[in-house]
């Protein structure tokens, strides 16, 4: 919202501060301010400005400030100079109007105010109106349509001229549209409309939108005689969804959905009164005011405790200050007990902003000034917070990786329907959101796979070898869409090579063993995006974690070998804290074992066998090498493994030892070993 | 007689100790003069046959050839010894110079190094850490942040609806009411996590973010107690003494709201292109919490109030490592990733 410093300056008696000044206190005060330009019209004569350009965003709860005057009553009650109020509002006429004003929905439109002039000549403004426009971004079209514009960027009450001779009958209907009805706007768009939207209609139909828009076949033109000028109040709730709907956002529409104060209708008619005698010359009022409205109750006072807003601020006030404080912002303030004031709300501060105490907080503590309250400790109970020990345990996975040489990537929790497709995941089994920024954002992640191909992929441009990791949320539709979905925090890791990638997966396996220390790998169905030969589950106390596996070779140039891992699984399934167990007192005997398997048999397998025929006494067992070539026959393998014994209360005997020995090797003869000794 | 031929051979044995060119030779004289069956046992058995007075005086040369060799012998050797270590020590240069097997360590993101410093710093303040979901519903997101459907307020948030009717966070602050639900007054806690808004991005916005919300909620807490909590955390965040100033800021859950503005760390104050020649530079969003939003999660305003803020991770991690690129930090490029 753009301010022009010429116009506060006229509507605050004795102003004498510069621009930058005003710009700070407002900032300070009131709003935030984003800028300060100057401004030199493209008309001569006009006086040279500022423009204050003013956040949105920290003026939504202030109906008041979507127009100049609003903001000079802000800035008098700030510097403690009088307010100028630009509004006469003893120019609205007495008796009665040519128009009737029939309002059906008093819900969706609360009050509608409208004047009926004649012996109009539509013409360029006057070079100090079209100047007060442009310098706050409205463009000057002619003295009517200029006046309601500069009434709306003055008190914030936006205002609509139809052309009255154009219109049917003498009765303005304010009802919702008929399903189906269309409207021409002043934008030359055609809406089609429906029964939430609010219309202004004639006898034929509908003549405007509503607090959006105007339509174009009632629309001031240059041989425009007579004019409706309507002023009206129309309800915020239904202004933004007749807005969202047609995504029609427009300079009314934007003050309508703020709470605008009913009793601003006829005040913008007073106004206009005035400013369209001064560019309108011959100008007449045809009758007086047309004015129908539902019964406005104004809002209870809000009672203010002293000793509660003290404590609130932590800072101490006496009632006079809080007394003069709201007086100057234009609160009505009375004791209502001792220590209690009863304060009145203006009813452009009442729409919206200010409903209760706390309210009034603000407003003290803004004025009187934040600097002016000493920043102390708060009194607070010493507690210890409970502790977030899976996020901890994340941070330590992350910790742990970033150790073993992975680097940390983030990716977006979107990904685009190839991208799901590639990992054999349906495009309607996502999350969809509906409105993606683009289409290859569409679909929430039910994997993290996906991200890291890309960092792969990307990546690989770059570097000849890498290793990156990822935490992050797999996003999991439900069956019962009314619950949220699952979110699964997963470790995706990856390891990318120019070799044959043989390294890659068993980094990646110590990468699994450091995280679960014992898990093992199982043979399992490989899924089409993975190596077929180099695919494996992960098991971890017995529950199926995550795979270890290689991307496929037509997913990827090089080598990527990746894990996939489950964290809530993994954290779930750590063993507790672990007891100690006496140190051995008694010396261990080890001997080696070598068997012959298959070239493809798994060497794995041959170790769980060991260990299960080497009974109680088995301390460790340890892969030594595995051997192909002569003396054995092609095809096959020699793997060998150190078996350690011990007993917790003895040393073995020699022919303990050898009785062990023997007891394995038969086992596994029967199990159709060959070993060799 | 038997005194030359001592003399004579302590000389030779000398002569040849100082000649070895290797221990072995020294050994070999010992052996052959010091040894069981070497020439002094030989000697040492003709004493006998010598009168006593010239046995002692014979036997005291004796002794003292063979102590003169031992010691001549043991300092020999210990001169090989001390080659032998250097000429082993000469052959053991290595070249430290050469870079260390094995994997180079990885990087933290720079969002989770910030993430983690500040969630340590707030567990040391007694907060607890809590997390809540991405993917929430309409009612937390903002109706339980006194935001209800159609408040202009949803448009200062513009969001990511699924089409099941629920929506990504666009504020961590819907774990502030998990928060108060699950835990109850009084009330110290935080939420980082990510949050997204339906943006354009570019350089300096992205659709998704971190941000690390923060309430405290007890008896007694008043604006005061926000200022002096922001100051001492800022100051610990940015390792330096920081100072604050409020300004009034609009946002639905709070009341009265603030925008917290830190004097530019840059200029110190004067004036510089980061602070926009102002002096501060706009950091987070605080306030009182609103009323509405202790009542909605049950918590009697007259009796609990509190504060709640919220600080952008992202942006402090740009502040922190000097990151101009927002979209670096989403991009998983191991140029940017790496360096940190
Ligand atoms: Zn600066």
């Amino acid at each position: 919202m753009k301010f022009s410093y010429n116009w506060i300056r006229e509507l605050v008696d004795g102003l004498d501060i510069d621009p930058k000044h005003l710009e700070q206190l407002i900032t300070i005060k009131t709003a935030e301010c984003e800028g300060i330009e100057p401004f030199e019209g493209s008309q001569p004569g006009c006086a040279p400005d500022s423009i204050i350009e003013i956040d949105n965003k920290s003026i939504t709860h202030r109906p008041d400030l979507w127009g100049h005057a609003g903001m000079a009553r802000e800035v008098a009650a700030i510097t403690r100079r009088p307010f100028l109020d630009p509004v006469r509002v003893d120019l609205v006429p007495a008796g009665p109007s040519p128009a009737r004003i029939s309002i059906e929905d008093f819900e969706l439109c609360p009050r509608y105010s409208a004047l009926v002039f004649e012996n109009i000549s539509v013409q360029p403004s006057p070079a100090w109106l079209q100047c007060r426009l442009e310098a706050i971004g409205l463009n000057p079209i002619n003295n009517i349509v200029d006046v309601t514009n500069y009434v709306m960027a003055e008190i914030a009450q936006p205002m609509h001229a139809f052309d009255a001779d154009k219109l049917h009958g003498d009765t303005i209907f304010v009802r919702r549209a008929r399903a189906g009805e269309c409207l021409t706007a002043l934008n030359e768009e055609r809406y089609e409309l429906s029964t939430g939207n609010l219309v202004i209609a004639d006898a034929k139909g509908a003549i405007a939108l509503g607090g959006v828009i105007g339509g174009l076949e009632s629309a001031i033109s240059d041989a425009t005689k007579r004019i409706v000028l309507e002023s009206a109040n129309f309800q915020a709730v239904g202004i933004r969804r007749t807005s969202a709907e047609l995504k029609l956002r427009t300079d009314a529409s934007m003050r309508f959905e703020k709470s605008q104060d009913p009793a601003n209708t006829v005040r913008g008619l007073a106004r206009a009164i005035e400013l369209l005698n001064e560019v309108c010359p011959g100008i007449r009022l045809v009758g007086g005011l047309a004015d129908q409205a539902r019964e406005i109750v104004p809002p209870p006072a809000v009672l203010l405790p002293l000793d509660w807003l003290v404590r609130k601020l932590g800072l101490a006030i006496s009632e006079e200050e809080v007394r003069d404080i709201l007086e100057r912002l234009q609160f009505g303030v009375e004791t209502s007990s001792p220590g209690v004031l009863s304060v009145t709300v203006p009813g452009w501060r009442s729409t919206r902003d200010i409903s209760i105490k706390d309210d009034l907080v603000e407003e003290i503590g803004r004025m009187v000034g934040y600097d002016t309250i000493t920043p102390s400790a708060p009194m607070v109970t010493a507690t210890v917070p409970p502790a977030n020990e899976e996020r901890l345990f994340h941070h330590r996975v992350r910790e742990m990786a970033a150790a073993q040489g992975y680097t940390e990537v983030y990716n977006y929790s979107f990904i685009s329907e190839d991208m799901a497709r590639a990992f054999h995941l349906e495009p309607h089994a996502h999350l969809e959101i509906a409105n993606p920024i683009n289409s290859d954002q569409r679909l929430m992640r039910c994997s993290l796979l996906p991200g890291i191909w890309k960092n792969i992929e990307e990546n690989s441009r770059n570097y000849d070898s890498f290793r990156l990791f990822e935490i992050g949320l797999e996003i999991h539709k439900r069956e019962d869409a009314v619950r949220l979905p699952d979110e699964i925090p997963h470790l995706a890791a990856a390891v990318y090579g120019r070799g044959d990638g043989v390294d890659g997966l068993f980094e990646l396996k110590r990468l699994a063993e450091c995280l679960m220390p014992g898990a093992v790998v199982a043979r399992c169905e490989p899924r089409p995006y993975e190596h077929p030969h180099r695919s494996v589950a992960l098991r971890w106390h017995g529950s199926a974690v995550g795979r270890l596996f290689e991307l496929h070779p037509t997913m990827v140039a090089g080598r990527a070998a990746i894990l996939d891992v489950n964290l809530q699984l993994v954290y779930k399934l750590q063993p507790g804290t672990a007891m100690y167990k006496p140190i051995r007192r008694f010396p261990s005997s080890a001997f080696d074992l070598s068997v012959i398997i298959g070239l493809r048999d798994e060497v794995g397998r041959v170790g769980e066998l060991l260990a299960q025929f080497a009974g109680p006494n088995l301390e460790a067992l340890e892969f030594v090498r595995q051997y192909s070539g002569p003396p054995l026959a092609a095809g096959q393998k020699s793997v060998s493994y150190r078996m350690t014994l011990a007993a917790a209360d003895r040393t073995l005997s020699a022919s303990e030892v050898s009785a062990v020995r023997n007891g394995i090797i038969e086992a596994m003869r029967a199990k159709g070993y060959d070993l060799r000794i | 007689m038997l005194e030359s031929i001592l003399r004579d051979l302590e000389c030779s044995a000398r002569e040849r100790i100082a000649a070895a060119k290797a221990p072995q030779y020294l050994e070999a004289v010992r052996i052959e003069v010091l040894g069981r069956k070497g020439t002094l046992a030989q000697i040492s058995k003709e004493l006998g046959k010598l009168p006593p007075e010239e046995r002692a005086r014979i036997g005291k040369l004796l002794n003292s050839v063979k102590q003169n060799l031992e010691t001549a012998l043991d300092s020999k050797k210990g001169q090989f010894d001390h080659e032998a270590l250097r000429e082993r020590l000469e052959s053991e240069w290595v070249d430290l110079t050469l870079p260390a097997p094995g994997t180079r360590p990885g990087a933290l993101h720079p969002i989770t190094r910030i993430q983690t410093e500040i969630e340590d710093l707030f567990i040391s303040l007694g907060f607890a850490v809590l997390d809540g979901p991405e993917v929430e519903t309409e009612y937390n997101n903002f109706d339980a942040l006194n935001i209800p459907p159609h408040h202009p307020a949803r448009d200062m948030q513009d969001t990511f609806w699924l089409t099941d009717g629920h929506l990504l966070r666009t504020h961590t602050s819907p774990v502030q009411v998990r928060g108060m639900e699950r835990l109850g007054p009084p009330l110290r806690m935080i939420a980082p996590g990510r949050v997204f808004r339906n943006e354009e991005v570019d350089a300096s916005h992205e659709h998704t973010f971190y941000q690390l919300e923060g309430m405290m909620i007890d008896r007694d807490v008043s604006v005061a107690h926000l200022i002096f909590f922001m100051k001492t955390l800022l100051s610990a965040i940015f390792h330096r003494d920081v100072e604050v100033r409020l300004r009034p800021g609009y946002f639905p859950f709070v009341e009265p709201g603030f925008e917290l503005d830190i004097k530019c760390l840059i200029c110190g104050g004067g004036g510089c292109p980061v602070c926009k020649q102002s002096g501060w530079v706009e950091l987070l969003p605080c306030g009182l919490v609103h009323p509405n939003v202790l009542r909605m999660s049950g918590i009697d305003p007259e009796e609990w109030n509190g504060f709640a803020f919220g600080l952008g991770l992202t942006r402090l991690a740009m502040m922190r490592y000097g990151i101009d690129d927002i979209r670096l930090l989403q991009s998983g490029d191991l140029r940017c990733l790496t360096q940190f």
